[in-house]
């Protein structure tokens, strides 16, 4: 810019005037202004163009706080308008300098410049200074995390993988990276984004191939995803890329749909055997409980039966040891009316029939005793 | 006053030179300086430089590093298994000069062709070489047989002024015809498993029945060995205990026990009895003295 203002500026002043193209602009117009209105006629289109604009170039003059006696002369006579017109030029031209030289850089960027063409420094958050045309600058967002998806419908690539025991299992991820060299970024790949989606697919395939299935589904998920983490950086790392993975995220890694049905069944069967396990148990821990039921039934039974039958020996026993020396005190006696009371009992209570044996062989005949009547006959309430 | 017109002209002239004398090689980029066509100076470092203007041409080419996927390819390893392949690589123009005297004018779409040539004829090699089979492009020898590929490639790629940086095999996977064959054998897997577990349940829990039914009956028989231990036990100590008693007086026992006897045996709701008046019991039924 500056040798491209410096030409006209630089051969205007020189011929006539030889002010410092640093020096104060306006100063350098007014003075100007006097000397120029011989060159004016000469370029009539520019200066039928000027006059036309004239009223309204006058307000603006005097709004960027020109001296009256500029704006008397732009009144006074067409050349000296187009001093001011011409001021006005370098004026915006030395404003479209700076409007594209000074830029700003957003708290979560950061900016390139370039020194024609080479590297030359990192530009930090705030207002950053690139002198146009001889510095370019990027701006690249470093702190913000984007994120590749792997594997959904949608995104790059298919989320089926062939593992090396040679099945298939479905995983979709998430590679979330950020810059952390916005130089390298930008000069080092041509085309990061695809770069990372790449290199993560071909990490995550490259992993999942030297993998067995069931460790997939599990318990490994973890390992896969920091190793997924490491590969894919180590790879960026090789292309210089600055690019730094946060996190892998392994959003799913399961059977592909069309035999996860056989995988839920398997989980089914899992279940349905802890579930008959858990039955048997029951029944065995019933069945026991009832076993020791019925054992400790038996034992007490049999504990029962022995108190009663040694009780009812000893009682029996005790009884008739009392009576035995009660009848050794006196045998006669006491055997007779032992026997007395027991037949008195025995008689008392029977239905009897005191048949003489003479008087009934005396007669010659066989007595005839009809005892079913006469049974009978005691149970209807007669007395013997 | 006729400066201005001059003036501006040879401002004109001046920037028209400047502008077709000097170019910005960026940091991005490598240059070549052509004369009619012929390569006279390379630009491979970012800065300004000049050139003959209307005379020399400037071509710019990429400096960083380039990506390049190859389309899906079936390669058949030496177990006949096919699979369906794709990678891709990373490549820098690393020798401009050459670059440009391989693909002339035909820029990098040209080289990018030549290049998935390349590649693929590689990926084809190595991996349908006699000593892999699928198994071994589906393992962790996968990273090494893509070095492979890399460096043959590399070689190749060298008289294009490419180099390949890093080849990735992406995808290796099965061909739609043999996917569901696959599908059919994780299931049969699955299916065996599930019938595995399930068999495996019915065996524990009949082992666990089975146990409990012997321990039953285990326990239950010996609760009944030691139960009848113990009326064994009951019944010799009545034994004893009546042999005490009864044994001090055997004839009394006799006396005294029939008349129990009597007692408990003859009793009014069963019996009748025809009695003769001669029996003891009556001696004094007939008279005072008795007989």
């Amino acid at each position: 810019m500056a040798s491209n203002n410096g030409g006209p500026w630089g051969t205007g002043g020189g011929g006539n005037r030889p002010t410092g193209p640093g020096g104060d602009n306006r100063g350098g117009d007014n003075r100007n202004g006097g000397r120029r209105p011989g060159d004016q006629p000469q370029i009539p289109e520019i200066e039928d163009m000027l006059n036309k604009g004239n009223e309204y170039l006058k307000v603006l003059m005097g709004g960027k706080g020109g001296g009256g006696g500029r704006s008397g002369g732009s009144d006074g006579d067409g050349p000296g308008m187009s001093k001011g017109v011409i001021a006005l030029v370098v004026l915006g031209a030395v404003g479209l300098w700076a409007f594209s030289s000074f830029y700003t850089v957003k708290p979560e960027e950061q900016s390139v410049e370039l020194f024609l063409g080479k590297f030359s420094k990192i530009g930090n958050p705030g207002l950053n200074f690139a002198p146009w045309p001889v510095v370019s600058y990027e701006k690249v967002v470093v702190t913000g995390e984007r994120t590749e998806t792997v594997g959904l419908a949608g995104s790059g690539g298919s989320g089926m993988m062939l593992t090396t025991d040679a099945n298939i299992v479905d995983i979709d991820f998430q590679v979330v990276w950020n810059i952390n060299d916005p130089a390298k970024f930008l000069f080092n790949l041509s085309d990061p984004v695809q770069t990372v989606q790449a290199v993560s697919e071909a990490s995550m395939r490259e992993i999942i191939a030297a993998s067995t299935l069931a460790p997939i589904l599990n318990r490994d998920r973890g390992v896969i995803a920091d190793r997924a983490f490491e590969l894919i950086q180590s790879t960026l790392d090789s292309y210089d890329s600055g690019i730094t993975v946060i996190r892998v995220n392994l959003d799913k890694a399961d059977p592909p749909t069309d035999v996860i049905n056989a995988f839920r069944d398997v989980q089914a069967a899992e279940q349905e055997r802890d579930r008959l396990q858990r039955q048997a148990d029951a029944y065995a821990n019933t069945a026991l409980a009832g076993a020791r039921g019925s054992a400790a039934q038996i034992l007490e039974e049999a504990e029962g039966y022995r108190a009663q039958v040694v009780n009812a020996a000893k009682g029996e026993a005790s009884r008739f040891s009392a009576v035995l020396t009660e009848y050794q005190n006196a045998p006669e006696v006491t055997r007779k009316r032992l026997y007395l009371e027991a037949m008195e009992e025995v008689y008392g209570g029977l239905d009897k029939i005191i048949l003489d044996d003479n008087a009934a062989s005396g007669q010659g005949v066989v007595p005839y005793l009809p005892l079913n009547e006469l049974r009978k006959s005691t149970t209807t309430g007669g007395s013997n | 006053m006729k400066k201005l017109p001059i003036f501006i002209a040879v401002l004109f002239v001046a920037a028209v030179l400047a502008f077709s004398s000097f170019f910005v090689v960026d940091e991005r980029q490598k240059a070549l300086v052509l004369q009619f066509g012929q390569i006279k100076a390379v630009k491979e470092e970012p800065g300004l430089s000049f050139k003959i203007p209307f005379i020399q041409d400037v071509v710019y080419y990429d400096d960083r590093i380039l990506s390049l996927e190859t389309p899906e390819i079936e390669v058949t390893p030496s177990d006949d298994r096919r699979l369906l392949v794709d990678s891709f690589a990373r490549y820098r123009i690393a020798d401009v000069v050459k670059f440009r005297q391989a693909v002339s004018t035909g820029g990098i779409r040209l080289a990018e062709d030549r290049l998935k040539g390349i590649l693929n004829a590689q990926l084809r090699e190595v991996l349908g070489a006699d000593t892999i089979t699928s198994n071994t492009i589906i393992s962790a020898e996968r990273a090494s047989l893509a070095l492979r590929i890399r460096d043959k490639s590399r070689i190749e790629a060298a008289s294009l002024g490419i180099d390949i940086m890093d080849v990735r095999l992406k995808q290796t996977f099965l061909p739609e015809q043999n996917l569901e064959a696959t599908f059919a054998r994780m299931r049969a897997e699955r299916e065996r498993e599930a019938a595995d577990e399930r068999a495996r349940g019915a065996e524990a829990a009949q082992r666990v029945r089975a146990q409990a039914d012997r321990t039953v009956v285990e326990l239950k028989s010996d609760a009944s060995r030691q139960a009848e231990i113990t009326r064994g036990e009951a019944d010799a100590e009545k034994n004893r205990i009546y042999a005490d008693a009864y044994g001090a007086d055997p004839d009394f026992f006799e006396f005294y026990r029939s008349l129990d006897a009597y007692r408990k045996g003859l009793n009014g709701e069963n019996t009748t009895m025809v009695i003769s008046p001669d029996s003891e019991f009556f001696d004094y039924l007939k008279s005072n003295s008795g007989r």
